[in-house]
């Protein structure tokens, strides 16, 4: 590309970090605000005690649990986009990948923090740590929160190095053009990036690891998350079918989550001429596609367990299709099947708006549905004499509201320092010559081209 | 050979009286979480006795079911347990050690019987009611798991006892307070790998089942069904 | 300095350190010399006697050392005392039999009751307001003395009642001396749940004024009218371990019974057959089976018994199968079955308790289930009933409505003995009025409740535990089975037992009373003066069965009212108890609650749901309480347990719930003057929402929630 464009593709880029409105101060302010206040309710939720909540007899896992899955399966979005486009060499991927990765690494702490919250004795976390100690114990390595605390760690530290990789020609690109104590920081941060070929070969070499090793950690995530339930003997969560289940929606709300934060980015950073509708097309075909996905398997488990008649599973199927849960499941199915179909599988209506409004829908729809997998279960087991009912209290509705505005704050405050289109990537693009959708697939299958 | 400790309890003759669920309440400390609390869901009753209604007027009948801990062989409590605050002692009991809960609270979900019990609070006792405390239970702190142990303080001071005293412990040497206070006789606690204690002998009763006894759990309370006479 | 000495003192710097360190020395805690001779740590049994219902089980405490706060000559501090921490049924007491049922276990939050009355006072505030102030046992006393002196002046004597509940043993021989000596009548005795017509009927049937004991033990098979023997009739301990032997006691024999009534008690629901009757028709029900069992043939010898009832030596003609049908539906097939039974399946028993009783009719009904018992010629026999040797006559004179019965008109001084006839009795007696006009009125209670907080001087017993109790089974045991035992544990507190505060009075009166005893103890321990049997009473006329009247009429009021003693309080006496109120009732698994028990059928009509409000109308007044569906009643008939609806009871009953007895009419059985609580009828209205006061422990009341219910 020109050095005009090129020139011009950074200035735009770097605007966000070099000039700083006043309604970033106020955004921050605000969501901060709600951040902290979500911190002050779980303080008084541990001093207070856990009953503040409205965890009860039977419903031992609920709002904490939902959020915990919720925002994991969120955490997917990055991994797809960057690890799988990146393999098959999508060029669309590259004003994405970023804005993607960063979901994953800040959707992973956020969920990370809900086995702590919601925890008796939070206090005590650190005994799921295996170190060597004098009570001569380990963790309980057959329990599946263990294995949660290994496959969210492992995750983790991928997620953030394959994110932090590709960062780090960008920061070169921000020390260059600065001065003062940014030019310091961001010269830290840079590692000495000089743009020579042997670094840049590290990096392509780096990168394709990272983006083969991270695709089964993702997998195997969601998966151990799933077997938190799978592996009880609960109604409907002991199905075999959970792995897959919750891989597929954690792609799901992931996909839906990244179109929203994209959305955003696009409009507030001024980023129409990066982010272009074909981008939001082929998410929101992705998106269609994993809503189909979703609705097959939903299909199949409750066929399956409707036929079967098993009187314990068929307590819980009853509550949440027709009993006290009704209206909230039925609401799920519509906002993550039949709206999302009906607006991406019609071309004109898969916009950009159209695209974000289904996603809005998603991710409602996923968060009910991970409710809808904790809460019925627990409520209506084996023994009906134990049945029971719940009811969210203050404490667990605000520190809900304030993981949402601690993303979206987090969010805010890396666009600020970093980049959120990958600048060299989208340079490196540009170079490269076009590429149809079959061309690519010849390219990548190792075929002549056509 | 080791002990094995099970439980047998006699539906015919147990008349829902409801004696062994107080006296289970004086025995181990349990707190009361008071009326505001017991209408959230948070009542602890390590013992509880279900009662079901069949029929309808007149033809009715109600049937009770005095619910503890099985002390399951395979109990899906403790795998879960992150911590091994759930877990299985060499005499068949699943022990609960409060010291090492952290409240993860996934060995209430894995629990089929909903047994297990969370401390939502610290329990209060306005005094003078704490001088009743049984000195021989621990008390259990905000957070932690708790639920029946076959009264394990009682079988832990018997065996000390027959210990000291140079003697083997006989059927019948140990009672938990449920057993005790059960004016009707219904409850039998002794020896599964005794042949010949009451319990190993109602536990072969062609009236025994087990409860959820195809979720799997081993469970080690044979229920003894209710006869009818028509 | 070697190891020894250098932990010796760290333990005793660090100690100090710690105690300065907590600023105000006023603020460490003294700790007095103990003076129980106890090992801490190591467990004593001692025997007592359960206070908390007339069976009088046996029970065992075990007794350990604990820290007890307390003051001594004005210094707060702690002691170690050895205090009671669990009750256990006495394996030797034939009563308890080892065992001991959850109102028994509770008792020992009776002694900690945080609410509990710990020293004398005297009250401050207006009557009823609850306000009290300290004062000493010497001004109590001297208080009291002065106001029986004021009457002894004025040539009152009789002016003075003592007011308690009957079948309390020797403390009532105490009373009872104590009024003689003085120059008043007998003390009066109040029970709701009291069965005075059963044992008008066993007097008249049998010659024994008391309630019987029922040996199902030895039985195969029983019929039970109305009887919540399992749970809070007559002797239950007793009672269940004799139920436990008739089931599965017996190798390869098991004894079966048919419980009748028209609200399944706890009782019921583990009755081979449960058979529902029109409420005041169980006499009926029980001549009809009589009638069955004779088949045409010449009654045999039923003795009194059969005297008794009218027509029985004619082979009870009016009682037919078909007849009984009519009047109770029963069917007349299932007469025929039940009498089949007992007489092929020998020894059986039939026995009477509860609602039937409390029916205008409910000593008709009482004879005839008393003449079937002769007529199966079980009465002193094994499986059968008895009458334990020296149970039975209470000194006391039963408080009631019919005009024979006594009434605290006149009283000018009311000595209260933990009794709450202001809770206990219906509206409409004016008991609450009586005892406000009482110019001085003075309490022994451990707790304020409704009647009690009515005192100008309260003078607080001890703790059963903390005292010398007696007691002489009226029932429960074939063999008489008097019992006293001492205190389990020292006094917690500046309480004073009841029977030695009497005893002092009457040692200080200006003209003293010469009473036989001179401490607890010896009244514990002393027995009853062996009093010729009273001659049998014989009935006005040989008893037939009258129809049941009920007040209100059947339109305006369409339902039954059914109070019922209920499992956990009783009749309300240990609402206050918070294991109690916490347990799950068993039938309905409510907690800390009220209800109104409605046949689902009844319920959908009326379009009441679970937990709505119904307000519940008799002639006498209105209660609201949440509606509990209940498959096991009658659809004309409601429930509602009876212990809940105190205005003053601690902080655990204050205030909380509902009282059926203040809707109940005065109807009353015209013999003996005994209150028919089961005949009000009522009619019910939707109050309202469910206002979330309704709290049960269980989620769902059938196993199979979906039976029936196809795809």
């Amino acid at each position: 590309m020109s050095e005009a464009s090129s020139r011009k593709l950074s200035d735009d880029l770097l605007r966000p970090l070099l000039e700083t409105s006043w309604r970033f101060y106020a955004l921050v302010a605000f969501l901060g605000s709600i951040v902290l206040m979500g911190l002050c309710t779980w303080a008084y939720q541990m001093y207070m005690g856990f009953g503040m909540t409205g965890i009860n007899n039977p419903i031992f896992w609920a709002f904490y649990i939902t959020n915990f899955v919720f925002w994991i399966g969120i955490s997917h979005a990055g991994t797809l986009i960057s690890a799988i486009l990146r393999l098959v060499n999508a060029g669309w991927r590259r004003p994405v990948t970023r804005c993607a990765e960063v979901i994953t690494a800040f959707a992973l702490m956020i969920g990370a923090m809900f086995p702590i919250i919601h925890l008796g004795r939070p206090w005590l976390f650190f005994w799921l740590v295996p170190y060597p100690n004098s009570r001569l114990i380990w963790p309980n390595f057959r329990s599946p929160l263990v294995w949660d605390f290994f496959a969210i760690t492992t995750y983790l530290t991928g997620s953030v190095l394959f994110l932090v990789l590709p960062m780090i020609p960008d920061f070169a690109l921000v020390r260059d053009r600065t001065t003062g104590m940014r030019h310091k920081i961001y010269g830290a941060l840079a590692l000495g990036w000089q743009g020579t070929p042997k670094q840049w070969h590290r990096l392509e070499s780096a990168m394709s690891i990272m983006a083969i090793a991270i695709i089964p950690v993702a997998v195997s995530v969601h998966t151990i998350v799933s077997f938190d339930f799978s592996m009880a003997p609960v109604p409907m969560w002991h199905s075999t079918m959970f792995g897959p289940y919750f891989v597929a929606g954690a792609i799901f709300s992931g996909i839906a989550g990244l179109i929203i934060a994209m959305a955003a980015l696009r409009k507030f950073l001024h980023l129409e001429e990066y982010l272009h509708p074909v981008h939001f097309q082929n998410l929101g075909k992705l998106l269609l596609m994993m809503s189909l996905l979703w609705g097959y398997f939903v299909f199949a488990e409750r066929l399956t367990v409707w036929y079967g008649n098993e009187s314990a599973e068929i307590a819980v199927l009853r509550v949440t299709q027709t009993g006290s849960f009704a209206p909230l499941y039925w609401t799920m199915v519509v906002v993550n099947f039949v709206i999302p179909v009906s607006i991406l599988s019609i071309k004109r209506l898969r916009t950009i708006a159209g695209c974000v409004v289904a996603s809005f829908g998603v991710l409602v729809g996923m968060w009910l549905e991970r409710f809808l997998i904790v809460v019925p279960s627990l409520g209506h087991k084996y023994l009906p004499y134990s049945w029971g009912t719940y009811r969210p209290r203050p404490v667990e509705l605000l520190i809900t509201a304030s993981t949402f505005a601690a993303m979206c704050l987090l969010y805010t405050l890396f666009a600020k320092f970093v980049p959120i289109i990958s600048i060299w990537e989208l340079k490196v693009g540009e170079q490269e010559p076009f590429e149809t959708a079959k061309e690519r697939s010849a390219r990548v299958l190792g075929e002549a081209r056509p | 050979m080791a002990h094995k400790w099970g439980m047998a309890v006699d539906l015919d003759t147990c008349t829902g009286c409801g004696a062994c669920v107080t006296a289970c309440h004086a025995e181990n400390n349990i707190p009361t979480v008071g009326d505001e609390q017991a209408a959230r869901g948070r009542a602890m009753h390590w013992l509880r006795v279900e009662r079901y209604w069949e029929g309808d007027f007149p033809d009715v009948r109600l049937k009770f079911r005095p619910v503890m801990c099985q002390q399951c062989d395979a109990a899906p409590c403790e795998p879960v347990c992150p911590t091994y605050a759930s877990h299985h002692t060499a005499e068949g009991l699943n022990a609960q050690v409060y010291n090492r809960c952290i409240g993860t609270r996934y060995c209430a979900n894995a629990c089929p019987y909903n047994v297990r019990f969370f401390d939502f609070f610290n329990p209060q006792w306005p005094k003078p009611l704490h001088l009743q405390l049984n000195p021989d239970v621990s008390i259990r702190e905000v957070g932690v798991m708790e639920k029946c142990t076959f009264c394990v303080q009682r079988i832990s001071a018997a065996s000390i006892d027959a210990k000291a005293e140079k003697r083997e412990l006989k059927d019948g040497d140990i009672k938990p307070a449920c057993v005790q206070s059960c004016s009707a006789r219904a409850m039998v606690f002794g020896d599964l790998n005794d042949p010949e204690s009451e319990v190993s002998r109602l536990s072969r009763s062609p009236r025994g089942g087990k409860l959820l006894e195809d979720v799997g759990t081993l469970p080690k309370v044979t229920y003894l069904a209710r006869q009818t006479q028509v | 300095m070697d190891r020894r000495d250098f932990i010796k003192l760290t333990a005793i710097t660090g100690t100090s350190a710690t105690l300065a360190s907590c600023g105000n020395p006023e603020h460490q805690l003294i700790r007095f010399v103990p003076d129980d001779d106890i090992v801490p740590g190591v467990a004593e049994w001692k025997p007592s006697v359960c206070p908390m219902c007339a069976a009088g089980c046996g029970v065992t405490v075990r007794v350990m050392d604990a820290d007890v706060e307390t003051v001594r000559s004005g210094q707060a501090g702690v002691v170690k005392m050895a205090v009671a921490k669990k009750l256990e049924g006495n394996p030797k007491d034939p009563i308890s039999q080892g065992g001991l049922c959850a109102r028994g276990q509770a008792s020992i939050q009776l002694t900690y009751h945080p609410d509990r009355l710990v020293h004398p006072m005297k009250r401050t505030g207006a009557r009823g307001s609850g306000e009290y102030k300290e004062i000493t046992w010497d001004e109590a006393i001297a208080e009291l003395t002065g106001q029986l002196d004021t009457l002894a002046a004025a040539r009152d004597q009789k002016s003075v009642t003592f007011l308690t509940r009957p079948h309390r043993g020797r403390r009532t021989a105490l009373a009872a001396e104590l009024l003689k000596s003085f120059g008043a009548a007998a003390p009066i005795t109040y029970e709701l749940f009291a069965d005075e017509v059963l044992r008008r009927a066993n007097a008249i049937s049998f010659g024994h004024e008391q309630l019987p004991t029922i040996d199902l033990a030895r039985s195969r098979f029983a019929i039970s009218f109305g009887a919540d023997f399992l749970g809070t009739w007559n002797s239950p301990v007793a009672q269940s371990a004799a139920y436990g032997a008739m089931r599965q006691g017996r190798p390869g024999v098991r004894g079966a019974f048919v419980q009748v009534e028209s609200r399944m008690s706890l009782t019921g629901a583990s009755a081979d057959e449960w058979v529902p009757v029109k409420p005041g028709t169980e006499g009926v029900l029980a001549l009809g089976l009589a009638h069955a069992i004779l088949a045409g043939k010449r009654p045999a010898d039923a003795g009194r018994a059969g005297a008794a009832i009218e027509g029985w030596t004619s082979g009870l003609p009016d009682y037919t199968p078909a007849k009984v049908e009519q009047i109770t539906g029963v069917a007349a097939k299932k007469i025929e079955r039940i009498a089949h039974s007992l007489v092929e399946l020998q020894p059986t028993v039939a026995f009477i308790g509860g609602a039937p009783l409390a029916q205008t009719n409910g000593l008709f009904s009482a004879l005839a289930v008393n003449a079937l018992n002769a007529l199966l010629g079980n009465v002193g026999q094994p499986g059968g009933i008895s009458f334990t040797p020296g149970g039975g006559a209470d000194l006391g004179r039963p408080l009631g409505g019919a005009s024979s019965a006594p009434t605290l008109g006149s009283a000018k001084v009311l000595l209260l003995d933990d009794v709450n006839p202001i809770f206990a009795s219906p509206k409409a007696w004016k008991v609450r009025e009586a005892i406000a006009a009482i110019p001085f009125i003075a309490s022994f209670s451990s707790f304020l409740d409704d009647t009690s907080i009515m005192a100008d001087l309260i003078l607080p017993d001890h703790s059963f535990l903390e005292s010398w109790v007696d007691s002489a089974p009226e029932s429960g045991s074939m063999d008489a089975v008097p019992t006293n035992a001492g205190p389990v544990m020292k006094p917690l507190y500046s309480t004073r037992a009841t029977a030695e505060v009497l005893i002092e009075v009457a040692g200080k009166l200006k003209s003293p009373l010469a009473l036989p005893w001179k401490t607890a103890e010896e009244v514990a321990k002393s027995t009853a003066k062996a009093s010729p049997q009273p001659p049998a009473p014989s009935p006005k006329s040989p008893a037939r069965f009258a129809e049941p009247v009920f007040d209100g009429d059947a339109t305006a009021y369409p339902f039954h009212f059914l109070p019922y003693a209920s499992l956990q309080f009783g009749d309300g006496s240990s609402a206050h108890l918070p294991w109690l109120q916490e347990m799950p009732d068993p039938l309905t698994s409510a907690m800390w609650s009220s209800w109104v028990e409605i046949n689902p059928q009844t319920a959908e009509r009326l379009r009441l749901a679970q937990g709505d409000l119904v307000d519940v109308t008799s002639s006498q007044g209105t209660v609201r309480a949440p509606v509990m569906i209940f498959p096991g009643i009658a659809p004309d008939i409601v429930a509602m347990p009876v212990g809940q609806g105190h205005e003053a009871f601690t902080r655990y009953a204050t205030g909380r719930g509902v009282n059926p007895v203040s809707i109940l009419a005065p109807a009353t059985e015209p013999e003996t003057g005994a209150l028919a609580w089961a005949a009000t009828r009522v009619k019910i209205a939707r109050a309202g929402d469910p206002d979330g006061k309704l709290i049960m422990f269980a989620g769902e009341m059938r196993e199979h929630p979906h039976e029936g219910k196809t795809r």
